[in-house]
């Protein structure tokens, strides 16, 4: 166990690193650079030149990494060009917004598709199976950013039960927060509850079809026991795999879901950043969410191996 | 997600604003602009009170807060770095207070001024504050302050081309400075009812100067600074010694922004605000008429030169640097066909800048829809190069993927081999600013004085394809230059109106710019809102009340 997670680890540290590397090429390879924005209608040849040397973009590329990098390890991921505002204080502010977010939206998709899973699966191709599943399969086709407008268009102008937009911090008002984020949370959240229902409803039926349960059903053990005790576990590796590959689509929904919202989190902050080619946001921000992602996929290969000891010995 | 496109106040319309100053301030008399503005635009009301939209009646109510949804985040307060754009010039509204303003009849009036006169040349002009006003931090406004204000915006790289034919501040009494030109600028006034002329605290300059880049606002306006969280709200407190007696009347005003135009709307129908902007008319199409709502729009109202959205095309690069060509796209794009998507309907066949109420609106030979002619064109310039392939250029917006694909069905159909390519606006500002591109939509212009656009349309800012240059068609016309300089420089209204006209005559000769139509800014409130629209400067006098999307909030009330 020891030896594999230490392996684990070196291999974090080694794709880190690359996607340091990787993070600073990308926005520099895209077109133009922060003094259109900055300048404006005063983007003379002269004033640019200042203003690169300024914002040291004049120095070699694998320079500008260095000092990034170096800046990165003591905590100091720069300012922004435009608005003058740490990066650090952008994801300080930002990050609990998203992250509440995410966990928020999993909360969700969890407490519908398990359940779902877990009542479908029992009396599969029946008709509450055939809605769930059809349901579901519309759902997978929705993206965010059509579900947004259709829910604020029916629970926030139609029903008045939430607001179209806006964000109260959780410290600030703890109900209000709550409120504010639902909608926005189940327009993220929609993909989610049908990729875990059905990945779920699918292991489940074949688990329900192993000869322990057999057993269990033998025993006299009653039908909620069987599914929770011993259906449910040995069915929840794909449901756990797809939640950790799922965090990548759900930071990338935050990004249109924030925007939607206006709500302030990173995935607003780094989009805004890109558009106004804002160097120092966009690699800030895309580190801290590239290692962050990176960091999670560790946990959940270290959750693997307490939930399946045999990943370990593999 | 945003709905603002082309070269959005956000990027260059505002900075236009700032290095128009430049232009502004070497440009010409504002009292020459007086005939061209008519009442606040205004598309309906249904406002309780049955007054005109954003006009309050009856006594002020003073108190309560009102909340405005806005097209943009600003980024920052401090007038020497940050870029104001529509929405920056509403924040700054709230906590600063310009030197000079425009009134409703198209003139520069004096605000934080008392006076500015000049000598009989227009090359130094004598501008005396007006006494016991103090920022909202408790230290005095004074000349010293003015003097330091301009050194600040001089030496910075975005305000200081503004700048350029101010040669220097100087003080010369308590609360007297002499600004002294390089040349005559009978028009330098109106340059101080910008960006340059807003005053921010000493405060301000010495904590930038001590290296905090992004200083807490200190000004002398309405409201005071409460907090700002990027990208989420803006607070601002009623400031309870104002120096104007009386105002403000709100206790607080706090400004989001919300990038979506649909959900900007849907949280003022929810009550999350009390007011929006938009640049969509289908804005106005959805709350016209509709009762709680008032609506006060750009269609109407307009002092100078309204914003316009157009095709650009590159005249230093092939095939858009052969006039027939130009022409040819020209003939074969109808205009009216691209208003009933673009305009939502609202819009007027335009020909040039101006719109026919203005004193520099007249005809301008620029060509009517006739693809027949454009067809004969595009068979001339085939004979002699071959078919004409061209790639029109526009940002990701799903209303200008409408429009442009339309124009390239029109194009099409007289013989030209149309590509559309849809990028990123940074990109294609980047784009603009290098000549990389052929044809792209765009929309800029907006100008209470014709003069702001010359670093435009200059002869002296059109450099080669692959060099930076902010005449981005790169239409390098003398008649234009000429045109500009003497518009700038006459003080004759007769003799600038003439100028103004020549320079939209050969616009409509060269065509860099192919006219779409004239771009609409709105504002929706709630009809407890009272007085958005109308608001009065110190003397008295009426403000311009909808300055391309900007409202003053120093006199606005909520009904009970």
């Amino acid at each position: 166990m020891g030896k594999y997670l230490i392996r684990r680890f070196l291999q974090l540290v080694v794709v880190s690193f690359v996607i340091s590397v990787l993070v600073f090429m990308l926005v520099h390879l895209l077109p133009g650079d922060p003094t259109t924005q900055i300048l404006g209608a005063n983007d003379t040849a002269a004033n640019r030149a200042i203003l690169l040397k300024q914002l040291g973009l004049n120095l070699p590329l694998w320079h500008q990494y260095t000092i990034w990098l170096n800046a990165a390890f003591n905590g100091n991921l720069g300012t922004s060009y435009l608005n003058h505002e740490s990066v650090t204080h952008i994801l300080a502010t930002g990050a609990p917004v998203s992250l509440e977010l995410i966990i928020l939206s999993q909360i969700l998709a969890f407490a519908v598709a398990i359940p779902l899973a877990l009542v479908v699966s029992r009396k599969p191709n029946r008709a509450l199976d055939n809605i769930s599943t059809t349901t579901t399969f519309g759902l997978l086709a929705l993206p965010p950013f059509v579900v947004a407008p259709i829910l604020v268009a029916v629970f926030a102008v139609g029903l008045g039960w939430f607001p179209a937009t806006g964000y109260v911090p959780f410290n600030q008002s703890p109900a209000t927060n709550i409120h504010d984020m639902i909608l926005p949370a189940v327009a993220i959240t929609a993909g989610s509850i049908a990729v875990y229902f059905r990945l779920l409803r699918s292991d489940l039926i074949s688990t329900l079809q192993q000869d322990f349960i057999t057993m269990a059903r033998s025993k006299g053990l009653s039908n909620r026991r069987i599914m929770w005790r011993h259906a449910f576990r040995p069915s929840s590796f794909s449901l756990l795999a797809a939640a950790g590959i799922n965090i990548g689509s759900l930071i990338a929904g935050t990004f249109v879901v924030e925007a939607l919202f206006a709500m302030p989190g990173i995935g607003l902050a780094l989009v805004q950043a890109v558009e106004q080619r804002d160097y120092l946001v966009v690699q800030g921000i895309s580190l801290v969410v590239a290692i962050a992602f990176v960091v999670i996929q560790f946990i959940i290969d270290f959750i693997f191996t307490i939930v399946d000891p045999r990943v370990v010995r593999e | 997600m945003s709905d603002e496109h082309g070269i959005s106040r956000r990027t260059f319309m505002a900075k236009g604003v700032a290095a128009g100053g430049a232009v502004v301030l070497a440009g010409a008399a504002g009292s020459a602009l007086a005939a061209c503005s008519s009442s606040t635009g205004s598309s309906s009301t249904t406002a309780a009170t049955g007054s005109a939209p954003g006009v309050g009646t009856g006594t002020p109510v003073p108190g309560g807060t009102l909340a405005v949804g806005l097209l943009s985040e600003i980024d920052g307060f401090y007038p020497p770095q940050n870029h104001w754009d529509t929405s920056g010039y509403i924040y700054a509204q709230c906590l600063f207070d310009p030197l000079m303003a425009i009134a409703a009849n198209g003139t520069i009036q004096p605000y934080l001024a008392q006076s500015c006169t000049p000598n009989s040349t227009s090359d130094t002009w004598t501008l005396v504050l007006r006494p016991n006003i103090k920022f909202n931090d408790g230290s005095d406004l004074t000349a010293t302050v003015l003097a330091n204000n301009f050194a600040a915006l001089k030496a910075s790289l975005l305000t200081g081309q503004a700048l350029t034919q101010v040669v220097s501040c100087t003080v010369t009494g308590p609360l007297t400075v002499l600004y002294t030109l390089s040349g005559p600028n009978p028009g330098f006034t109106a340059g101080l009812a910008t960006q340059v002329g807003y005053v921010f605290g000493q405060a301000m300059i010495d904590q930038y100067n001590s290296g905090n880049s992004a200083p807490t606002p200190v000004g002398t306006g309405p409201f005071i600074f409460k907090e700002w969280q990027p990208n989420n709200h803006f607070t601002a407190t009623k400031n309870p010694s104002y120096w104007r007696k009386g105002l403000p009347y709100l206790d607080q005003i706090t400004l989001r922004p919300i990038a979506d135009t649909i959900q900007r709307e849907s949280t003022l129908k929810t009550g999350g605000v009390d007011m929006i902007g938009s640049t969509d008319p289908n804005t106005i199409k959805r709350f016209q008429g509709q009762s709680g709502y008032q609506v006060v729009d750009s269609l109407t109202g307009v002092i100078g030169e309204p914003s316009m959205a157009f095709i650009m095309l590159n005249t230093a690069v092939a095939p858009t640097n052969d006039l027939r060509i130009r022409q040819a796209l020209a003939m074969s794009l109808s205009q009216a066909t691209v208003q009933k998507i673009f305009g939502g309907g609202f819009t007027q066949p335009i020909n040039g800048l101006f719109l026919p109420d203005s004193p520099y609106y007249s005809a301008t030979g620029y060509p009517a829809y006739n693809p027949a002619a454009a067809k004969k064109l595009v068979a001339s310039y085939k004979a002699e190069h071959g078919t004409p392939t061209l790639q029109l250029l526009t940002i990701t917006d799903p209303r200008l993927a409408q429009v442009v694909q339309i124009i390239q069905q029109m194009w099409s159909q007289v013989g030209f081999d149309v590509t559309i390519s849809q990028i990123e606006q940074a990109n294609l500002i980047s784009d603009f600013i290098s000549g990389k591109f052929q044809a792209a939509t765009s929309y800029q212009f907006g100008a209470v004085n014709p003069d702001i656009n010359y670093v435009w349309w200059s002869t002296t800012t059109a450099g080669p394809v692959g060099s930076i240059a902010l005449n981005f068609p790169r239409n390098s016309d003398p008649v234009i230059e000429q045109n500009m300089l003497t518009g700038r420089h006459t003080t004759d209204s007769a003799t600038r109106i003439a100028a103004y006209q020549t320079v939209n005559k050969q616009l409509a000769k060269d065509l860099p710019y192919l006219w779409l139509q004239q771009y609409i800014f709105s504002e929706v409130a709630t009809s407890r809102v009272q007085n958005w629209a109308n608001p009065t400067l110190p003397n008295g006098m009426k403000g311009y009340a909808f300055d391309e999307g900007i409202f003053s909030p120093t006199a606005i009330w909520l009904s009970k």
